[in-house]
């Protein structure tokens, strides 16, 4: 029994071990790249048919043996000043410089196609310098299609698709606006200024301090944001955001498309903790930015990273930018009413205060069910009441979190409050966002 | 006329040749006598002890072993498996070194390139990883067999406490190759891991006393554990030396000691028959051996095919996973984190453990049951052993299935997308006012006198004792107690339950047990054996206290940072 034993288990070990080295031989990126040679073999053999000149025809057809023939391996570009090792064109190999250095292909099968920018970004960007990864994101080491496109679990940064992709060019590039193919992000920029987004996200030390510092929001760690979190977004479509998605592009732009107090519910009513916790204090921006103004937002702030180590020569500011001229006092107040992101809380052009959990607001009646009807005060309303000496000192004092009355005396703090913009706003600034303020006031009826 | 005799000839012009007479030749020749010591094997019991005798890697067995021996039943083949693991993981290990560099920038690529671009790297990685795990858990196996056979009583009382460092070094090598990938699971598992060491009495800056001894952050067991203040390249450079290097290389001379003295102490399998003739290891043992190395090496390849190594995100010193959870083979000390300070769950109890274990030869002087299975023969020392197993793994099951964020309690059925109403409030028992409900100087006679008497109770009752009646009966009035409580006053059901679970338990291991089996031993044996028993339950009743009844502290003391 034992003679048997021995026998069938050398067989079996031998037999294991083969099937280890089959499977590790059978490795996806083989298939891609043979099939590519493939490809244009026969490609280059059909010209070769077509071509009248025999000299031309041997070439190619020399050409087709040759790739026919050429030995399947790992392709990678490294990137040594980017510190990267791209091994994106194993499988991308039309756009490996080396074997094709024009970078096209008449192969119309993914992902054998050549770069589509191959006259434009690529001329500025050489492949055999940035690599791939630096703007595409994704996991340059890997070689199986899920890892390498950045999907795989212990990978953070997944593959940056359609507009999201310019959020690269930031990295590296200053004066957003002039910068030719990165028009989604300068519209996402634009948008995040315009609805005061800055007025509680700081950004690299400008605007306020109430949330998130999204200088460096594109490096945020997936273990900081709770999987029970990411489990209450919702897609367009109403159903749940799907596991895969899970990573730091789609929690950005939920914050947008999703009412945050719905996905980061936090414990309002102490059921978990000694106090209550207000649920995220973002306002619900879906009536003001459109799923196409949210993705460009995201774009925007993807950009914003501090880990990435680029070359200081890397960096090209683009032209200065020119100061903007204006009109009167009141013109330049309103350009520093949107500068510090004052209607991120008091609304666009401070006519509709936004909603702040657990403060006064109109229409509030039960005090366990109202309590999202808080409300930011809505400057037009209010300016009015205060002199020019009194709204200088408010607005240097701002109006700390323990000031605002709470609408249900046993709900949680309300979770936004206005900073101290002393060491922020001052002098011209200060004085003409005032006649600004004084400018929106409705009128008083007299009595 | 030889060719007549010789059957049917080769095609004309072409001879077969005559292979014996190959055979001979090459067996005669210069270089293979020069390799192979010994004659023409001609199988008789003479070859047979010289093969084994006359090699070097064979010679570390004896010549002739008992029947018993060679019986899968008696050995399992875990001891030998054990060492074969340590082979695969010494042959896996070198090759993953020629891929591995241990620097912060990277040791994490290079696992992804072991990953994507090394041949049959993903293969050799697991089958490292798994080899390990399995090397873990063989080894105790391993342990529990030696115990259950008697085997570790005179004259391998030696031997027996080289095995239980040999657990330890087992557990360490592990615990240092888990740093090693450098992803996140490795920092916070060995983050988890060495802050325990921190918590050492006198040696740890966070441990009692330590500041008797001016320990810091920056000067104590732990700084010199990591070579820093937090996990980081240089921790990552020691416990790359040390599980390469220096911890195999104390394996290895341990086991050759291990080894030799299995030999030297006779293999322990007792003889079914007194006059039986024992059997050659050559064939018979060494078969065998090759067997189960085989199929456990197929094992390890078929299971490394199957399953990837675990691997997460890279290691951020910065972003603690919530849980973040120790090797799993820790998770009952990082469990016991939950009912005990640090410097007990992490250096007292397992301190205690090893020294408990190696101390079990010298204190268990039953002659009976040595070289076989036995019940009857060793009743009380089995029980305790494997109460003692049990434990820990019942320890590692709840670490491991029922902890999740915050290592709050989650049925393993329970979704960790949910979140959990805060634990209830934890009060002390004995300790000064504020800090406790009863007055210290209660706890230290209750416990004090608890103790002794706990230990010494058992050993008072000098007369046979009826087991089964003995129990229910504590049993009833027990219930009875917990019945009068939930009446009189606010005991809620399930915790009667507890109460009454966890003091029959007590009752039965901790006075019925020792008074029947161990009361006629004497004294100073009599006593270290009660108080590993003793402190054996008193951490199962701690466990039921703070689950049961929300107790943080049995006893307090604040002002000398000595909780209990």
């Amino acid at each position: 029994m034992y003679r048997k034993l021995f026998y069938t288990l050398n067989a079996l070990m031998l037999a294991a071990f083969i099937v280890a080295a089959i499977v590790d031989y059978r490795k996806e990126w083989r298939e891609y790249q043979g099939r590519y040679y493939r490809l244009m073999a026969a490609d280059l053999e059909g010209k070769a048919r077509q071509s009248a000149d025999p000299e031309q025809t041997k070439r190619l057809r020399d050409q087709a043996r040759q790739l026919r023939g050429t030995p399947l391996q790992i392709r990678q570009i490294i990137a040594k000043d980017l510190g990267r090792v791209d091994r994106c064109i194993t499988c991308h190999v039309g756009m490996d410089e080396f074997l094709n250095p024009s970078l096209t292909t008449d192969l119309k099968e993914h992902p054998f196609t050549g770069h589509p920018d191959v006259s434009g970004i690529i001329r500025s960007h050489p492949l055999q310098k940035f690599g791939c990864t630096v703007c595409h994101a994704g996991q340059g080491l890997a070689t199986e299609l899920e890892a390498a496109h950045g999907y795989a679990e212990n990978w953070e940064k997944p593959l940056g698709l359609g507009p999201l992709l310019q959020s690269s060019c930031v990295k590296c590039h200053g004066n957003l606006d002039t910068l030719r193919g990165a028009e989604v992000v300068a519209k996402g920029k634009k948008l995040f200024d315009d609805h005061g987004c800055i007025g509680c996200h700081q950004i690299r030390g400008v605007g306020g301090v109430i949330s998130v510092d999204l200088g460096n929001i594109a490096d945020k760690p997936l273990e900081r944001i709770a999987p029970y979190n990411f489990s209450l977004i919702k897609t367009a479509d109403g159903k749940p955001l799907p596991r895969r998605d899970w990573k730091l592009p789609a929690w950005i732009e939920a914050h947008m498309t999703n009412d945050t107090i719905e996905f980061v519910p936090n414990d309002p009513f102490a059921k978990y903790n000694k106090e209550p916790i207000a649920p995220s204090g973002m306002p619900d921006f879906r009536g003001e930015i459109t799923p196409e103004g949210a993705k460009a937002i995201t774009a925007f702030l993807l950009s914003q990273t501090e880990e990435e180590k680029i070359p200081i020569r890397y960096y090209v500011p683009g032209p200065p930018k020119t100061e903007p001229k204006f009109a009167g006092a009141a013109a330049h107040g309103k350009y520093v009413f949107d500068k510090h992101g004052c209607s991120g809380c008091h609304g666009l052009g401070g006519a509709q205060g936004r909603r702040n959990y657990n403060a006064m607001g109109p229409g509030q009646a039960d005090p366990r069910t109202d309590m999202d009807k808080g409300r930011e005060p809505a400057l037009t309303d209010t300016v009015g009441t205060f002199t020019r000496d009194e709204l200088r000192a408010k607005i240097q004092a701002g109006v700390p979190s323990s000031q605002i009355a709470k609408f249900n005396p046993d709900g949680p703090t309300p979770p936004l409050y206005m900073p101290a913009w002393k060491d922020k706003i001052k002098g011209v600034e200060l004085e003409d966002l005032i006649t600004y303020l004084l400018s929106i006031a409705k009128q008083q009826e007299d009595f | 006329m030889p060719e007549t005799t010789q059957g049917p000839r080769a095609p004309s012009g072409f001879n077969l040749p005559d292979f014996p007479a190959v055979k001979k030749s090459v067996i005669d020749s210069q270089i293979w006598r020069s390799i192979f010591r010994g004659g023409i094997w001609k199988d008789t019991p003479r070859d047979r002890a010289a093969h084994v005798i006359g090699n070097v890697w064979l010679h570390l067995h004896p010549v002739r072993v008992r029947p018993r021996a060679l019986e899968w039943t008696y050995t399992w083949g875990l001891g030998g498996i054990s060492f074969l693991l340590y082979l695969i993981l010494t042959v896996t290990g070198v090759l993953l070194m020629f891929y591995y560099r241990p620097t912060v920038e990277l040791a994490y690529r290079d696992m992804k390139d072991l990953e994507f671009a090394v041949t049959l790297g993903t293969f050799m990685r697991n089958a490292h990883r798994w080899a390990a795990q399995a090397m873990v858990v063989f080894v105790i196996l391993h342990m529990v067999r030696v115990f259950l056979t008697g085997s570790y009583k005179k004259p391998r009382e030696f031997n027996w406490g080289v095995g239980v460092l040999l657990l330890t070094l087992t557990l360490f090598l592990s615990f240092t190759g888990y740093l090693l990938p450098w992803d996140q699971l490795a920092i916070w598992a060995v983050t988890v891991g060495t802050n325990m060491a921190g918590a050492t009495p006198l040696l740890g800056n966070e441990g009692p006393f330590g500041s008797l001894l001016g320990m810091r952050i920056n000067n104590d067991v732990r700084f010199t554990l990591l070579g820093g203040t937090i996990v980081g390249e240089n921790t990552l450079v020691r416990f790359y030396v040390l599980h390469c290097v220096a911890v195999p290389l104390l394996v290895g001379a341990l086991l050759i000691l291990h080894f030799w003295r299995i030999r030297k102490d006779s293999f322990s399998a007792a003889p079914r028959d007194p006059n039986e003739e024992k059997v050659e290891v050559w064939p018979h043992l060494v078969v065998r051996e090759y067997i189960a190395a085989a199929a456990c090496t197929l094992a390890i390849m078929v299971w490394s095919i199957w399953m990837n190594a675990p691997l997460e995100v890279e290691a951020n010193p910065n972003v603690t996973p919530n849980p973040s959870k120790a090797p799993w083979y820790f998770l009952g000390l990082q469990e016991l984190l939950v009912y005990f300070d640090p410097w007990i769950a992490g250096v007292a109890l397992p301190g205690l453990i090893i020294v408990g274990l190696m101390a079990i030869p010298y204190l268990d002087t039953n002659p009976k049951g040595i070289g076989f299975y036995s019940w009857k023969d060793r009743a009380f020392a089995n029980t305790q052993f494997l109460l003692g197993v049990a434990m820990w793994f019942i320890l590692i099951y709840i670490g491991y299935y029922c902890r999740g964020p915050n290592f709050a309690w989650f049925w393993p059925w329970e979704s960790w997308l949910t979140q959990q109403p805060p634990p209830p409030p934890t009060w002390n028992v004995f300790g000064p006012k504020g800090d406790a409900v009863l007055p210290t100087w209660l706890g230290v006679l209750a416990l004090g006198g608890g103790g002794v008497l706990a230990i010494v109770g058992p050993k008072l009752v000098q007369r046979d004792l009826s087991g089964k009646p003995l129990c229910l009966g504590f049993a009833g009035l027990m219930a009875l107690v917990a019945i009068g409580a939930h009446f009189i006053g606010h005991l809620a059901w399930l915790q009667g339950f507890w109460l009454v679970m966890f003091s029959v338990l007590y009752f039965y291991f901790g006075f019925v047990l020792p008074q029947r089996h161990i009361r006629s031993l004497e004294w100073p044996r009599y006593v270290i054996t009660m108080f590993f028993v003793v402190g054996m339950m008193s951490v199962l009743l701690k466990m039921g206290a703070r689950l049961g009844f929300d107790i943080k502290y049995v006893f307090t003391l604040p002002a000398f940072n000595l909780n209990i």
